[in-house]
């Protein structure tokens, strides 16, 4: 029974890294939702496992598949990417996926796309019912999704998309995108052999409505000096994001949260206190998950709290649930404007305007381009949009070349090296 | 001058004579990216379509400052010859989002040559083959059409589009006839002559393109077809796949390359335009229609099926399987062609590479031991 250990070894990876670095803050006034992040994905995990013990329904989908479709047929969405995510925190699994991922495909693949297929081939992930993905943001992704389908043979779907959004995404290219949608539940409905329960993606839509809003809101605060969220609280509630929008379990975390956020504002509290707040990061690209000390480090050494995300700025609109149609049509809207969709799957402008916005939001005084080596798209833009940003906001940019998920690309010391010396070279002085 | 000689003076050279006497006739050249941008309607607005290449490029010092070591060395090289001034002569730029890396090169140049093309465009190529994804398709070349005429100030009437898809249609004819003749035993060209054509076939008026294309068929009929190779390949891959040393380096050791499945070969002309009521969606149906790129998720089944198709009918003994570096659009396809081609028990030799062509005795050792893997 390969696959269930996985499963089971996934969430138990998940608290031993995660939650043995959110118990080992000692710093007064840190905040405690960590866990609670933790315990959410955890019994998401579970969820999963159990579903796969009984042979139910699993959807793949990848991080720019809003989850909520899925939800709404009651087929668990497993976000493949958060697969490779948990793994990464035990450098020992990652490599032994990718590693097996190379005898079939190139090594320059996405990490992501290799573990995945490295755990599908060595049999330890169950087949799911379905694999789903968008059109955007990569080549990996569209080379091996289809391919792992075949290989595998499961059924696969890809929602295509536009590629210039903003001139493409007219009232036409909305109706494509809401044909790709419709096409999507009829073999959603053909697999579960059930209807489309109007009823059902009204509510699951209801609560993903309910916590953009909440998570726009938290945001805000979020935008406070000195700031309420410590470095790892944003990159763990992204995961909340990709995979558990539409359940009514995350609008609670998420009310919860904003209230004790907009506590700690109107109070004054940070993550850090002000004085100890000295710098504030804003990462305009990936951030590595093979090594979360990485980003206590920097707030230990250099008082630098990552107060922004690429991944983690959600800025989509609540969508219309006035028919099932405007509600396809909303979640269409919403794939286009997902982070990584939108930053990468498209133009340079979709990807500059954004994180300038960002920078600025957050009055980030140094951004950090977290280049994945996969991330070909970006990389070609990369020096473009360290001058733009400078340009436009007069923050510096560290361009960081790494693996977000292997750290035998680049390793965390030499991560903390290329840190040291540009924190010596343009925040220090 | 031979037609094969002339074709290989234009396949060669940058600034052939050809293109030379159309830009002295104060004519347009747009160059393009991508076997996706539909060149039919460029022609119909008497602009001459350019497929931008970098042969021979050895620099590409202002191209680095903005790409990095992660991106394809055929983009690169494409990208420097655009920003150094080798394709000066373009009159502009269309492009497709075809790959990661050349669907960034429209950006880069917006950014830091934002004057230098008049025309500038990219077309939205869908990644599926469906009705709706032709009509979407449709709008896009339809919205390329437009730009065209305002830009340039020309109309292009649907009797010039009639007109040039008909041109291009006899050029798809001829095309397969030469291949034909490579069918047989002893094909009347080697793989890199035939590289010359198809070369030449993407930079020159397709008219008198066709005009030379039938004098060689001529030329061909009288010449003595080769016997003397080790083993008969197919070349398919990523883009880039267009220099002819890389050609000599396979066929110098005995190898013959007497067909592909290459975006700078046989996927662009093997099916014709078919005319319908409508030009514009008659161009959509068959661009997105003809044998794929592994940009289209839906065509995974399809390509590995006309690869073998071409391997049986071209009596191929062994697959190459070009990848540049970086490319993952082939990279990440070939688990799967490579699993379809050892069912069908057809050797392949997966080769990956730099445009820039080192490493060339690298390659060299690998071809040869093919070679005598499959007993040739």
């Amino acid at each position: 029974m390969k696959n269930q250990n996985l499963m089971l070894k996934m969430i138990s990876d998940e608290y031993d890294s995660i939650e043995d670095l959110l118990g080992s803050r000692k710093d007064p006034g840190a905040p405690d939702e960590g866990p609670t992040v933790i315990n959410l994905m955890a019994e998401y995990f579970r969820n999963l496992y159990q579903r796969a013990e009984e042979g139910g329904h699993i959807a793949w989908v990848n991080f720019g598949m809003p989850p909520e479709i899925f939800w709404a047929f009651d087929i668990i969405p497993l976000v493949i990417d958060s697969v490779g995510g948990t793994l990464a925190a035990n450098q020992d699994n990652i490599v032994k996926y990718v590693d097996s991922a190379h005898e079939h495909i190139p090594d320059y693949i996405c990490a992501n796309n290799k573990v995945i297929l490295g755990v599908a081939f060595a049999g330890e992930i169950p087949p799911p019912s379905i694999m789903v993905h968008p059109s955007a943001p990569c080549d990996s992704n569209l080379s091996t999704y289809p391919v792992i389908s075949e290989y595998m043979n499961f059924p696969y779907f890809c929602v295509d998309m536009p590629y210039r959004v903003t001139e493409d995404m007219s009232e036409e290219g909305l109706e494509y995108m809401n044909g790709e949608m419709w096409k999507l539940v009829h073999m959603l409905e053909e697999i579960t052999q059930t209807k489309l329960d109007v009823d059902k993606l009204k509510y699951v839509m209801e609560c993903s409505n309910k916590s953009h809003e909440l998570l726009l809101k938290i945001a805000k605060l979020r935008e406070a000096v000195p700031c309420p969220y410590g470095s790892m609280d944003t990159l763990t509630e992204v995961g909340l994001a990709m995979c558990l929008f539409g359940t009514p379990q995350v609008v609670e975390y998420l009310e919860q949260q904003y209230e004790k956020t907009k506590e700690k504002v109107e109070k004054n509290e940070g993550y850090m206190t002000k004085e100890q707040e000295k710098f504030r990061l804003a990462w305009v690209y990936g951030a590595p998950v093979f090594d979360y000390s990485l980003y206590r480090y920097l707030e230990k050494k250099y008082g630098a709290v990552s107060v922004a995300n690429m991944n983690y700025n959600l800025l989509m609109e609540p969508v219309d649930l006035s028919s099932p149609d405007q509600m396809l049509k909303g979640i269409a809207r919403k794939i286009t404007k997902l982070p990584m969709i939108r930053e990468c799957g498209g133009t340079f402008e979709r990807y500059l305007d954004p994180a300038v916005d960002m920078i600025t939001r957050f009055k980030a005084d140094a951004a950090i381009f977290g280049g994945h080596v996969a991330c070909k798209a970006n990389w070609a833009i990369a020096k473009m949009a360290k001058d733009k940003i400078y340009e436009k906001t007069g923050v510096h940019t560290l361009n960081l070349e790494l693996d977000l998920f292997d750290q035998r690309i680049t390793s965390s010391d030499d991560v903390k090296l290329m840190f040291d010396n540009f924190f010596e070279m343009y925040l220090l002085k | 001058m031979s037609a094969l000689e002339e074709l290989t003076e234009i396949a060669t050279n940058l600034e052939s004579q050809a293109l030379k006497a159309w830009k002295a006739e104060g004519k347009k050249v747009v160059g393009y990216l991508c076997s996706y941008i539909p060149e039919e309607i460029l022609y119909a607005a008497d602009i001459l379509p350019y497929r931008v290449r970098a042969s021979g490029c050895t620099d590409t010092g202002t191209a680095d400052v903005y790409f990095s070591s992660l991106n394809c060395s055929f983009s690169r090289s494409c990208l420097q010859f655009l920003l150094d001034g080798h394709y000066d002569f373009l009159d502009g730029v269309a492009f497709t989002n075809s790959c990661d890396h050349t669907r960034r090169i429209i950006d880069i140049v917006r950014e830091a040559e934002p004057t230098k093309f008049p025309f500038l465009h990219l077309i939205s190529c869908p990644r599926k083959i469906t009705e709706e994804s032709i009509g979407m398709f449709k709008k896009g070349i339809t919205a390329f059409k437009k730009e065209i005429e305002d830009c340039f100030n020309v109309e292009i009437t649907d009797e010039k589009l009639e007109d040039a898809i008909e041109v291009y249609n006899e050029s798809r004819r001829l095309l397969k006839k030469l291949y034909e003749l490579r069918k047989s035993d002893n094909p009347p060209l080697t793989g890199r002559e035939n590289l010359n054509v198809i070369l030449a076939s993407s930079v020159i008026p397709k008219d008198q393109f066709n005009t030379l294309l039938k004098q060689l068929l001529a030329e061909l009929n009288e010449r003595k077809g080769i016997s003397n190779y080790k083993a008969r390949f197919l070349i398919t891959g990523s883009g880039g796949c267009d220099s002819p040393d890389y050609y000599d380096l396979i066929e110098d050791l005995g190898g013959l390359v007497v067909t592909d499945t290459l975006c700078i070969g046989s996927r662009t002309f093997w099916h014709p335009v078919e005319i319908e009521d409508d030009l514009l969606g008659s161009i959509a149906r068959a661009y997105l229609k003809r044998p794929s790129c592994p940009l289209m998720v839906d065509g995974v089944v399809e390509r590995s099926r006309f690869i073998k198709e071409m391997c049986e009918s071209f009596n191929v003994d062994g697959v190459i399987y070009h990848t540049m570096r970086y490319c993952d659009l082939w990279g990440g396809s070939v688990f799967d062609i490579r699993k379809n081609l050892k069912n069908s028990d057809i050797p392949i030799l997966e080769l990956e590479r730099e445009y820039m062509f080192g490493g060339a005795g690298q390659l060299r050792t690998r071809v040869q031991a093919f070679l005598e893997r499959i007993g040739g």
